[in-house]
């Protein structure tokens, strides 16, 4: 359906402007025409034209005796008429735009209408969350990637103080993954309540990571600062001297300590709560039933990717290499290895399911799995969690069993598949890599069944 | 907020005799005065025709929506009149006027909750649902009942 934009606008801004708005609105549903009318009289501009709403216009009717920002709409098709006209034929104003040779478009501008289409579809909290991910998702491959070279000049070598190794670990972990939730959180805020709902996301998501979180609770953290900051927006009455002060004061001031203090306090402790009892819990469990917490570390390893459940997990392991059993390292390496590798393993049995932007983040996944650098699934993770999730624990479960029982060890804390090449690092090489192997397939396949198939390829 | 706030009996002329446009505003406009809204009756009056002058607030209908913001106006205010027989305005479709809705706003006047009921009744009157009842009216309070809706 052709889409019509007006503007309407008169000096007086009391009278014609709302006059004219609402017999063009009226004409329009008449003729079952979409039209979106923005007026800018005496009370401001309202209801504005989006960027957006200006690149899928069939035209725009300009009914105005004063200034509209006309340089906004260059390149589209516009009919102009004067106010009282639009007021007192609004049809014929309508059959005017309606029948208006659209302006020529080249073929980006028309790529870019069609992305902003599809981008307009998803709506509500996972069109936040897509754009929370979509920020967040070239730190992950750059950190990722860095510190993958990090590990070519030895799993270790970034411990050694002034190496080049060591200022690739700073610049990949110790600021792209650094900076990976804080983004998360705080473009997730920003969907919500815009501009003003950066810094409490940011904040917030920062407060994740601080208090061992992980992603998850960056996506916590983001969605509570966009909808605290929405709420104070809209609920903050202030005389209109002061109304400048919400969103350069009271929001970032108010906003962020509330955000901040839930996120220390209400979130925290369960999460430190969670951490001590899983840690407790798997100490119980002991290295007895080797399938059993081979299933168990395997899951872990792949529920919060660097959350509570995560280093719960993985501590736990180091610390049993410490102290001389070598299997549960292996299987939690092997277990944080398969969800980017099924990721990537995925994206390109069922390329339909994914994003182009996912496939192409898939192939660095990839990359980022054989290096034991889990992260490389959480732009996945955080875009479909209740899909994805569910599927490369199944995953990682199967990898770090079949770890366990097949009898793989390993010495290293680290270093994905540079350690393979370490002569004696792996104790039984070949049953390490089939476990790798077997958990990758199963969660590229569970993925592939479950995930949905997107709008467009 | 209350529609009597920016309307009431000093300013609601139902059954209006007058001869001439001119006519017509000068005594809506004395009424907005004896109401409170009106300071300076030249002064408002003068920015209510030199906005007739850009071009007739006669919308077409039988309708007419005479409008000023002046230094003349104390408070935002509203003035109807249904007249007796109907007058020329120069509307936009030529036909005489029935309905008059004289609207004053002070100068600094910008984002107040009673220009926002003003525009309301703009909109409104677009329909014709709207113009039939106010054509109907036949006491004040009939009329604050109609725009106690919008």
């Amino acid at each position: 359906m052709k889409k019509i934009l007006a503007v309407t606008a008169c000096p007086t801004g009391i009278a014609h402007t709302y006059m004219a708005a609402e017999a063009l609105a009226q004409a329009a549903a008449q003729k079952n025409v979409e039209i979106k009318i923005e007026t800018r009289g005496a009370v401001g501009v309202e209801n504005p034209l989006t960027p957006e709403d200006i690149a899928g216009a069939h035209a725009i009717i300009i009914a105005a005796e004063t200034d509209v920002e006309e340089a906004r709409f260059v390149g589209q098709a516009i009919f102009k008429v004067a106010i009282a006209e639009a007021i007192k034929d609004p049809g014929k104003v309508i059959d005017a735009a309606v029948n208006l040779e659209p302006a020529k478009t080249n073929d980006i501008n028309q790529a870019a209408k069609n992305k902003e289409e599809r981008k307009s579809q998803i709506t509500g909290p996972y069109k936040h969350l897509m754009t929370g991910v979509s920020y967040m998702l070239p730190l992950v491959i750059a950190g990722g990637l860095i510190i993958a070279v990090s590990f070519v000049f030895g799993i270790e070598a970034f411990k050694e103080q002034g190496t080049l190794a060591e200022a690739l670990m700073t610049i990949g972990s110790g600021s792209a993954f650094a900076l990976m939730v804080p983004i998360l959180a705080g473009f997730i805020a920003f969907s919500i309540a815009e501009k003003p709902g950066l810094a409490p996301g940011m904040i917030g998501g920062m407060l994740a990571a601080k208090i061992g979180a992980g992603f998850l609770g960056g996506i916590i953290a983001g969605f509570l600062a966009g909808y605290v900051v929405q709420f104070m927006k809209e609920n903050i009455k202030l005389p209109k001297n002061f109304a400048g002060l919400v969103p350069i004061l009271i929001i970032p001031f108010i906003g962020s300590a509330i955000v901040g203090l839930l996120m220390i306090y209400v979130i925290g402790t369960p999460v430190k709560a969670i951490m001590d009892g899983l840690s407790a819990w798997l100490a119980n469990l002991g290295v007895a039933n080797a399938a059993l917490l081979g299933l168990v570390l395997g899951a872990m390893m792949a529920f919060d990717m660097g959350g509570p459940v995560n280093k719960a997990a993985y501590t736990f392991a180091i610390g049993l290499l410490g102290t001389g059993f070598y299997g549960p390292i292996a299987a939690v390496m092997a277990a944080g290895m398969t969800p980017p590798l099924g990721l990537w393993l995925a994206t390109l049995l069922a390329p339909k399911k994914f994003l182009s932007e996912e496939r192409e983040a898939g192939k660095a996944a990839g990359v980022l799995g054989l290096s034991f650098i889990t992260e490389g699934a959480i732009p996945f993770a955080a875009a479909d969690p209740f899909r994805v999730i569910p599927s490369i624990m199944v995953g990682s479960a199967v990898t770090g069993a079949l770890s366990m029982v097949l009898g793989a060890t390993l010495r290293a804390p680290h270093g994905g598949i540079f350690v393979l090449l370490i002569p004696n690092a792996v104790g039984n090489l070949g049953m390490y890599v089939l476990s790798l192997l077997v958990g990758t397939v199963v969660t590229a396949v569970i993925l592939s069944i479950v995930k949905k198939n997107k709008a467009t390829v | 907020m209350k529609i009597m706030d920016i309307i009431n009996d000093n300013t609601v002329f139902i059954g209006l005799d007058v001869n001439s446009q001119e006519e017509c505003l000068k005594v809506m406009a004395e009424g907005m005065k004896k109401a409170g809204f009106v300071s300076d009756i030249t002064t408002y009056l003068a920015a209510v025709k030199e906005r007739e002058a850009k071009g007739s607030t006669g919308i077409g209908f039988e309708v007419a929506i005479p409008h000023g913001k002046s230094d003349g106006m104390v408070a935002p205010g509203l003035a109807f009149a249904r007249l007796k027989t109907p007058i020329d305005w120069n509307s936009l479709d030529g036909s005489p006027v029935h309905l008059v809705f004289l609207i004053g706003v002070p100068q600094a006047a910008a984002g107040d909750e009673h220009i926002k009921i003003l525009i309301a009744l703009s909109r409104k009157l677009i329909h014709s649902e709207f113009r039939e009842a106010l054509l109907a009216v036949k006491s004040p309070t009939d009329l604050y009942q109609i725009l106690q809706d919008i």
